[in-house]
C-alpha cells in the first residue's frame, strides 16, 4: 500500500447540486474508493439545505476525518439564464459607441447599464486616448446607489491593463462597490467579449460568496473543518476564496465535472460521456484522458464569454422532462421539467385517488391536461402576492395539488397564461406536476422509489386520450427520447445541424438527405440501401436513468455503453477527481516608436506587472520564468499540492507572442 | 486581507458596524454563540473576525474571561489623537509633494460629493469624510502611513459616531476640505499640513468635550 505512512485514510467529500438532485459522495482519496454516496433534492432557494441533507445521508462516522469538500454548482449558470444576478453598471473605456451599436452589440453586454468612455489602448498597448477620469467618476457618484457592482473594461486592456488599473485606484477611493476589471478575467483581445465576462463576473459576486458561505456554514453544522474546493467550468478545481473572486469561472462546472466522473470511474480514455439527469442532458468528450475544453469562452444563455469551458452540449431532455401533447396532438418529451406523479403521489396520498377517479371517466373528459398538477412548494413571503389572482391562486392550493383544468375553472380563466403564476413559479413558490420519463421507469419496475400506482394510472389516462394502448406507446417514448439523444450527439461531434422536422431550417432542400440519412441509420426503413453510424469510442453513461435511455442510443452508434458502478454519481465523484489548475498567461509585444516604424524594445504584460527588455530573446526568456513563477505560486494560495507547471508557447503574428503557464497538482488535504 | 476567507470577511464587516456605529455599546460582553446566530453565520468565521477586530483595538480579550468591545476612555482618547494628528499632518503634507493629476481628480470629486451632500445624511457625510482622508493618504504614496491610519479608523470611526449627536462642525469640515484640497494642488505642504493639523484637532476637541460631559 502506498499510503502506509498515514494510518488514518483521507476522505474527500464531493458534492454535485445539479438543476434537479444534490448528489454527494465519501471518497477515500488515495485508493480512489467510492465509499457511500447520497441525492437529495435540490433547494434552488437555499442550495445549503439540499446540501445538508446529502452530508446528513452520507451517515459519517467521523466528520474530522474529511480532508477536503469539493462542489460544482449550477447557480452561477442558472443565475445567468434566469436574470437573478446583481445590478451591474459597466464602464468601457475607449470602445467606439457608433460601432456597437451598428453591430446592435449593446445586448450583449449582459447589463443596461453600460457607458462609455474616452480612452483605452492600441494593438500595440499604446494610448490611444486620454482616459476621462473626471467623467467616470461623475458617473460613478451618479449610479452607485443603484447598482451592486461595477465593471470595468479598456480596449486592448490585456496588453496594457493602465486605464483599467487607474479607474480602480480611483473608483474604489470613491465608493465601497466590488470592482470587477476585464483585463483580470481574460488575455484574449476580443473586446466585447471581455466587457460581457467583467459584467457577468461582477454581476455573480454576491451570489457565489453567498454560495459559499452557505456551504461553510452546512459544512460546520455538521462538523466538518477542511478546505473547500468548486469546479471550474473546465473540471479544474479552485480554492472557495478564489471562487467567489471569479464566480464566472464556474460555469458549465456541472457537466464539467460529470465527464471528469465519467473517466475517472471508468477509467477510459477516449470516451464520449453523456450525462442524462433530470433536467438536461449534457454531453461531452474525453480525448486522451483529459475532458475537452472549448477555447472559443463559454456560451451561456445569449452571452458570450472569454472564459474557457469544457466542450459540451447540453439539451432539455432529463428524466423529469414533461411529457405532454403539443397543439397537433403530438407527444413532446421536455424541454420542461416537472415534478413526476409518483413523486408527488407519495407527498400528497390524494393525488392517487383523483387520478383514479379521473381513470374512470371517459376519453372525452379525460384529457391529458388533467394530469399536469400544480402544487404550493412553500409559503410566499410577504409582499410576494400583488394580484388578487395570484392571491386566489395560492389560496386554492393551499389545500393540495389540483390539475390545471381545475385551477382555471375555480379562478374562473380560460388558458393557463391568464392565471398570472409566472412569477410565482419562477420564485418556486408553486410548483408544477406532471407525467415524464420518471413516472414510465417507475411503471416499468426499473425504478421505484416512489408511488407507483399514481404513474400507472396517469399513463393510461394519457394513452387513452390517444387511442393507444399503454405497452404500445410507451417503447414510442423511450425510442423518441434515443432519437433526441442521437441527434445531440451527432450535432455535437458533427458540429453540423440537422433539422428533424420539416420546414425548421431555412434551407430545407439541404436537410433532406440529411433526415432521410438519419432515420434510416436509426430505424432502417429503405429496402435496398442500408446506412449506419457509428461511433468510434464507447459511450459513457452517467446518471441515475442512463442505464435505461441509453443502451438504445448505443445500439444506434454501434458501439459500446459503459456504466461504472456509482456512475448514478459521477457527477459527484468528478467534483473530488479533478486537478487543482492555475493558468497564467503572459504577453510579449513590440514597444513601437511613435511613428510606428521603429521597434524599441519589447514589453512583457502580466495581468499586473510589466518589464520592458531590447530583445525579443530577452524578452521571451524572462516571460517563461515569470509565468512559471506566477502559475506556481498561484497554484499553491489555490490549494494545490505540489504543483507541476507546464508552458505552452504561442504565436500571435504582428510580432506578438503568448507564454501560457499552467500549474497543475492534486489538491492539498488537510491532515 | 485578499487571502482571509469569504465568511470570516463578512463576519468582520458586519460585527465592525456594529461595534462602530455604537449596536454594539463600548465596553459590553461579546457572546460569540449569540453573535453566530444573529449573523447566521458560523462559529469559526465569527472568532476569526473578532481577533482581526482585537487586532485593530475594537474589540477586547483579556486570557482566560470573556470577550468585550473596547471602551472608550480619556486616556485612550489623548493617545489616539496624538498619533492621528501626526500621520494626518505628514499624509496632508506628502499628499501636497506626491500627489498625482488622478490623485487630484479624486479629491475633487470627493469635495464635491460631500458639497452635494444634505446635512441630515450624517451617515454618508461620515462615509465621505473618510474617504477623503483615505484619498490624501494614497496620495501620499508611503503605504506603511496609509496602513498605520486605516488599522485605527474603526477607533476614529467610533468616537464620530459617540460625537454625532454634538456635531456643529460639518459645514466648516466642507470648508476645511476645500481648503485643503487646494492647497495639495497647488503643492502648498506647509499649508496642506496645517489645515490637517487643525482640522484633525477639532474633531478630536469635540470629542472631548462630549466625553467629559456629565452623563
Amino acid at each position: 500500500m502506498d499510503t502506509a505512512t498515514s494510518s488514518s485514510p483521507s476522505l474527500a467529500l464531493g458534492i454535485d447540486t445539479g438543476g434537479t438532485y444534490t448528489d454527494g459522495v465519501l471518497l477515500e482519496y488515495q485508493s480512489r474508493r467510492v465509499l457511500a454516496s447520497h441525492k437529495s433534492l435540490t433547494t434552488k432557494r437555499d442550495f445549503s439545505i439540499g446540501i445538508e441533507r446529502v452530508i446528513e445521508g452520507i451517515h459519517l462516522e467521523d466528520p474530522s476525518a474529511i480532508q477536503m469538500v469539493s462542489i460544482s454548482t449550477t447557480l452561477a449558470t442558472n443565475a445567468i439564464a434566469e436574470g437573478k444576478g446583481k445590478r451591474v453598471a459597466l464602464l468601457l473605456i475607449g470602445y467606439d459607441p457608433d460601432l456597437i451599436a451598428t453591430f446592435k452589440m449593446e445586448s450583449h453586454f449582459a447589463t443596461p447599464n453600460f457607458y462609455f468612455f474616452a480612452g483605452g489602448h492600441d494593438l500595440y498597448g499604446r494610448e490611444k486616448a486620454g482616459l476621462d477620469l473626471p467623467a467616470i467618476l461623475a458617473k460613478v457618484n451618479e449610479i452607485k446607489d443603484r447598482v451592486d457592482a461595477i465593471a470595468v473594461s479598456s480596449y486592448f486592456s490585456p496588453l496594457n491593463p493602465e486605464h483599467e488599473t487607474r479607474v480602480y485606484q480611483a473608483v474604489s477611493s470613491v465608493c465601497d462597490l466590488p470592482i470587477v476589471l476585464g483585463h483580470q478575467l481574460s488575455t484574449k483581445l476580443g473586446s466585447v467579449e471581455r466587457a460581457t465576462t467583467a459584467a457577468l463576473n461582477a454581476s455573480l459576486l454576491a451570489v457565489l460568496q453567498d454560495f459559499v458561505i452557505a456551504v461553510r456554514r452546512a459544512m460546520e453544522r455538521r462538523q466538518i473543518d477542511s478546505p473547500l474546493m468548486v469546479v471550474r467550468g473546465d473540471g479544474t478545481l479552485m480554492s472557495d476564496e478564489f471562487a467567489a473572486r471569479t464566480p464566472v469561472e464556474t460555469i458549465h462546472s456541472g457537466p464539467a465535472a460529470s465527464a471528469i466522473g465519467g473517466h475517472f470511474l471508468s477509467g477510459l480514455d477516449d470516451a464520449l460521456v453523456v450525462d442524462v439527469g433530470g433536467t438536461t442532458t449534457d454531453i461531452a468528450l474525453v480525448d486522451a484522458g483529459q475532458v475537452t475544453v472549448s477555447e472559443e469562452g463559454a456560451t451561456v444563455g445569449d452571452y458570450k464569454t472569454a472564459i474557457k469551458a469544457a466542450n459540451l452540449l447540453s439539451i432539455a431532455l432529463g428524466g423529469d422532462s414533461h411529457i405532454a401533447l403539443n397543439q397537433a396532438k403530438e407527444i413532446t418529451i421536455g424541454p420542461e421539467r416537472v415534478t413526476p406523479l409518483a413523486y408527488l403521489a407519495t407527498q400528497y396520498p390524494n393525488v392517487a385517488q383523483r387520478l383514479k377517479a379521473l381513470s374512470r371517466r371517459t376519453w372525452a373528459q379525460a384529457t391529458p391536461d388533467w394530469l399536469e398538477y400544480w402544487f404550493l412548494l412553500r409559503e410566499p413571503q410577504d409582499g410576494l402576492l400583488r394580484t388578487t389572482q395570484e392571491k386566489a391562486l395560492v389560496d386554492l392550493l393551499r389545500a393540495g395539488p389540483k390539475p390545471v383544468p381545475e385551477i382555471l375553472q375555480r379562478l374562473d380563466v380560460w388558458h393557463v397564461t391568464q392565471v398570472g403564476a409566472h412569477e410565482l413559479l419562477r420564485q418556486e413558490v408553486i410548483g408544477k406536476a406532471g407525467l415524464t420519463p420518471t413516472d414510465l421507469m417507475h411503471i416499468e419496475g426499473r425504478y421505484e422509489v416512489w408511488e407507483t400506482e399514481a404513474s400507472s394510472l396517469a399513463w393510461t389516462v394519457f394513452c387513452h386520450s390517444q387511442f393507444q394502448e399503454p405497452e404500445a406507446l410507451r417503447p414510442q417514448v423511450w425510442s423518441r427520447m434515443s432519437e433526441m439523444i442521437v441527434h445531440a450527439i451527432l450535432t455535437f461531434l458533427s458540429g453540423k445541424t440537422l433539422h428533424l422536422s420539416k420546414g425548421q431550417g431555412s434551407s430545407d432542400r439541404d436537410d433532406d438527405i440529411g433526415r432521410w440519412f438519419f432515420y434510416n441509420s436509426l430505424y432502417h426503413t429503405h429496402p435496398k440501401l442500408e446506412t449506419h453510424i457509428r461511433l468510434r469510442q464507447p459511450i459513457i453513461g452517467i446518471g441515475a436513468p442512463a442505464g435505461i435511455f441509453l443502451p438504445d442510443v448505443a445500439a444506434a452508434f454501434h458501439t459500446d455503453l459503459i456504466l461504472p458502478e456509482h456512475h448514478q454519481v459521477a457527477n459527484a465523484v468528478g467534483a473530488i477527481a479533478g486537478s487543482v489548475m492555475v493558468e497564467e498567461e503572459l504577453l510579449i509585444y513590440p514597444h513601437l516608436s511613435r511613428s510606428g516604424l521603429e521597434v524599441l524594445g519589447y514589453y512583457v504584460q502580466a495581468s499586473d506587472e510589466r518589464h520592458e527588455f531590447e530583445g525579443l530573446d530577452e524578452a521571451l526568456a524572462r516571460a517563461r520564468a515569470l509565468s512559471r513563477e506566477r502559475a506556481f505560486g498561484a497554484a499553491l494560495r489555490s490549494g494545490a499540492d505540489n504543483p507541476q507547471v507546464a508552458i505552452e508557447e504561442l504565436t500571435e503574428g504582428l510580432d506578438t507572442y503568448r507564454i501560457r503557464a499552467k500549474a497543475i497538482g492534486n489538491p492539498r488535504l488537510t491532515r | 486581507m485578499e487571502l482571509v476567507r469569504v465568511d470570516t470577511q463578512r463576519a468582520y464587516q458586519a460585527i465592525r458596524e456594529q461595534i462602530t456605529t455604537l449596536e454594539l455599546a463600548p465596553g459590553s460582553p461579546i457572546n460569540e454563540q449569540r453573535l453566530a446566530e444573529d449573523l447566521d453565520m458560523g462559529l469559526a468565521p465569527v472568532r476569526e473576525a473578532l481577533k482581526l477586530l482585537a487586532h485593530e483595538g475594537l474589540v477586547v480579550i483579556p486570557p482566560r474571561h470573556g470577550l468585550y468591545v473596547a471602551d472608550v476612555n480619556l486616556p485612550d482618547l489623548e493617545q489616539l489623537s496624538e498619533m492621528r494628528l501626526t500621520l494626518e499632518s505628514l499624509s496632508a503634507r506628502l499628499a501636497a509633494q506626491r500627489a498625482t493629476p488622478d490623485d487630484l481628480v479624486v479629491l475633487d470629486a470627493l469635495r464635491q460629493e460631500q458639497a452635494a451632500t444634505p446635512v441630515e445624511d450624517s451617515h454618508r457625510l461620515f462615509d465621505v469624510d473618510h474617504k477623503f482622508h483615505q484619498a490624501i493618504a494614497r496620495a501620499a504614496h508611503n503605504k506603511y502611513l496609509a496602513n498605520a491610519l486605516e488599522r485605527f479608523f474603526g477607533l476614529s470611526q467610533r468616537l464620530w459616531y459617540l460625537a454625532l449627536p454634538h456635531l456643529g462642525f460639518l459645514p466648516s469640515a466642507v470648508e476645511k476640505h476645500l481648503d485643503l484640497a487646494e492647497a495639495i494642488k497647488a503643492g502648498d505642504a506647509d499649508r496642506a499640513e496645517q489645515i490637517m493639523h487643525s482640522h484633525v484637532q477639532d474633531f478630536y476637541d469635540k470629542v472631548r468635550e462630549v466625553l467629559t460631559e456629565p452623563r
